[in-house]
């Protein structure tokens, strides 16, 4: 029996469109679901104070501070070594049994859990480098962690962009580098910025590899040699040790909300940095 | 290696092949192309015209395994030396593509890259003159001169096509390379890029591929014709066309192959 091809694209749209709305809804129901637990407790004051009596009590602003400064560290050492190798791998040779062996292996380390990153970082930095659990040893560990991802995407944005554009730098006299600094790496922008905001995010909701390497204490740290909590550390914590709920939902609330910022401006950005382009 | 005799000749190629590995792409083409004239190069596809184009400002380079043998030079010089460095080479020829390509930036922006490559940076004046210059030389001014800095890629495909040439312009190139640059192009859109061409002929040296006979028996002062990667026959554009010496040459002018 034959459906009639209007009915089929009746049932395709209707079930495509309900996949769609099936996924928004989970994702609305968990994100009202934390802010709704969690937003009672966030005041100013929690922004701004120190935790104290481990959580149960004050505030989360050192906890903030750490969840910021890991990450950035962790992409300012991933960011230019990874869209680096991706530019090397892309522009500067060419495709060959080593660049495919390469390309397998940072496949390869995309997917391994970040428990194993940890436990490397564990034994290399904090143990043998003798960084101690610190901002440093957790940015080192997170960099390598998020390193495959950043290659991978950013190759996959320096790809897509066309051959021709190219020749034409090429054929006005560009060199090499003049043509990957004005024409690719501008073109492959908007999915470079992707690949960094999927670190980013893999960066702030890591919790077993951070507590490895960068430990757990909930202080300010003055120096790169201080342990430092991240937010999702603390959640873990104050949750897992049956601390306190309420402010586990708290600090849940805050590190939702921060991750909408983060990619509100990132994408804001990257979006006037396109239209200041071309016009 | 020694001087070329006859200085009204801007590149010489001599028994010059191109291979792509094994496979060869060009066989011992000699063919002189006279300073400040255009030479029209034709032949059915596959022929190696843009072949022969695209060695003459070392695009193939960027191809892998391409190889050369024989001696391509321009003012005397030889190109494939190995000393010649092929990033000044591609400042002194500019390339017109078959598809226009704009770089995805303003008008004005895609004129000034050329200039502003090597680390140089012209005055905003000085730019601004160069930008006004390129565009009019182009027949492209009076239609963008409102809009330079808005997207190049928001222009028409033959707007687009002239924006390509006045960028060629504006690197102050000795010789201008077009390949088939109004394949795509409608009669009007032509018309002007063969206008520019011909003005642009008193003080450049034009190598223009085209699969259209009739633009060549137009605008070229002396005429190519190859086939599968030979040089078949070159001569003044009327000659060939009119009496020419070679049967194939003959059949392809007249239409009756190709």
């Amino acid at each position: 029996m034959r459906i009639p091809p209007r009915q089929v694209q009746t049932l395709v749209v209707g079930m495509l469109g309900g996949a769609t709305l099936l996924t928004l809804a989970v994702l609305v129901f968990i994100v009202v679901f934390v802010l709704d637990k969690g937003l009672p407790v966030v005041t100013w004051t929690f922004l701004a104070a120190n935790p104290e009596d481990m959580g149960r009590a004050g505030g989360i602003f050192p906890i903030i501070v750490g969840t910021l400064l890991l990450p950035l560290l962790a992409l300012g050492i991933a960011l230019p070594l990874g869209v680096g190798s991706a530019v090397y791998l892309n522009e500067y040779t060419r495709e060959t049994q080593m660049t495919r062996i390469i390309r397998f292996g940072t496949d390869c380390l995309a997917g391994i859990p970040s428990i194993i990153f940890g436990l490397f970082g564990l034994v290399f930095f904090v143990g043998i480098l003798h960084m101690g659990w610190s901002l440093l040893s957790g940015g080192l560990t997170l960099a390598i962690m998020i390193l495959p991802t950043i290659i991978r995407t950013s190759e996959e944005a320096i790809r897509a962009v066309p051959q021709a554009y190219r020749e034409v730098s090429c054929s006005m006299g560009a060199t090499r580098w003049e043509t990957v600094r004005k024409v690719v790496l501008p073109n492959a922008l908007p999915g470079i910025v992707t690949g960094v905001m999927l670190g980013a995010g893999r960066c702030i909701s890591e919790t077993a590899a951070v507590i490895f390497t960068a430990g757990t204490v909930a202080q300010m740290p003055v120096s790169a040699f201080d342990s430092v909590r991240t937010m999702a550390v603390h959640f873990y914590l104050l949750a897992r040790e049956g601390i306190s709920g309420e402010n586990a939902y708290g600090t849940a609330a805050v590190l939702i909300l921060a991750v909408l910022i983060l990619n509100t401006v990132a994408y804001w950005t990257m979006h006037a940095f396109i239209r200041r382009k071309a016009r | 290696m020694t001087p070329t005799p006859t200085t009204d000749i801007k590149i010489d190629a001599r028994s010059f092949s191109l291979f792509f590995g094994k496979a060869i792409a060009l066989r011992e083409i000699s063919l002189p192309i006279r300073r400040n004239s255009i030479l029209g190069i034709i032949g059915p596809s596959g022929s190696g015209k843009t072949s022969f184009l695209r060695a003459i400002n070392r695009l193939n380079d960027l191809t892998p395994e391409c190889h050369i043998e024989g001696v391509l030079a321009i003012d005397g010089e030889d190109i494939y030396h190995p000393h010649f460095d092929p990033v000044a080479l591609r400042k002194r020829v500019g390339m017109v593509f078959a598809l226009p390509i704009p770089l995805p930036l303003s008008i004005y922006e895609n004129v000034v890259y050329g200039p502003r490559l090597g680390g140089r940076r012209p005055l905003r004046t000085e730019l601004d003159e160069l930008v006004e210059n390129s565009l009019r030389a182009a027949f492209l001014w009076d239609e963008v001169k409102d809009r330079l800095h808005t997207s190049g890629l928001r222009l028409s495909g033959g707007q687009q096509q002239r924006l390509c040439l006045a960028r060629v312009l504006a690197m102050r190139a000795e010789v201008i390379l077009l390949d088939e640059p109004c394949s795509g192009l409608d009669p009007i859109s032509t018309a002007k890029i063969e206008e520019a061409l011909t003005a642009l002929a008193a003080r450049h040296t034009i190598v223009l591929v085209t699969n259209n006979t009739k633009q060549a028996a137009r605008v070229a002062d002396e005429t190519a014709f190859f086939l599968m990667g030979e040089l078949v026959e070159h001569g003044p554009t009327r000659q060939l066309f009119t009496v020419p010496r070679d049967t194939r040459t003959n059949d392809y002018v007249t239409g009756r192959f190709g």
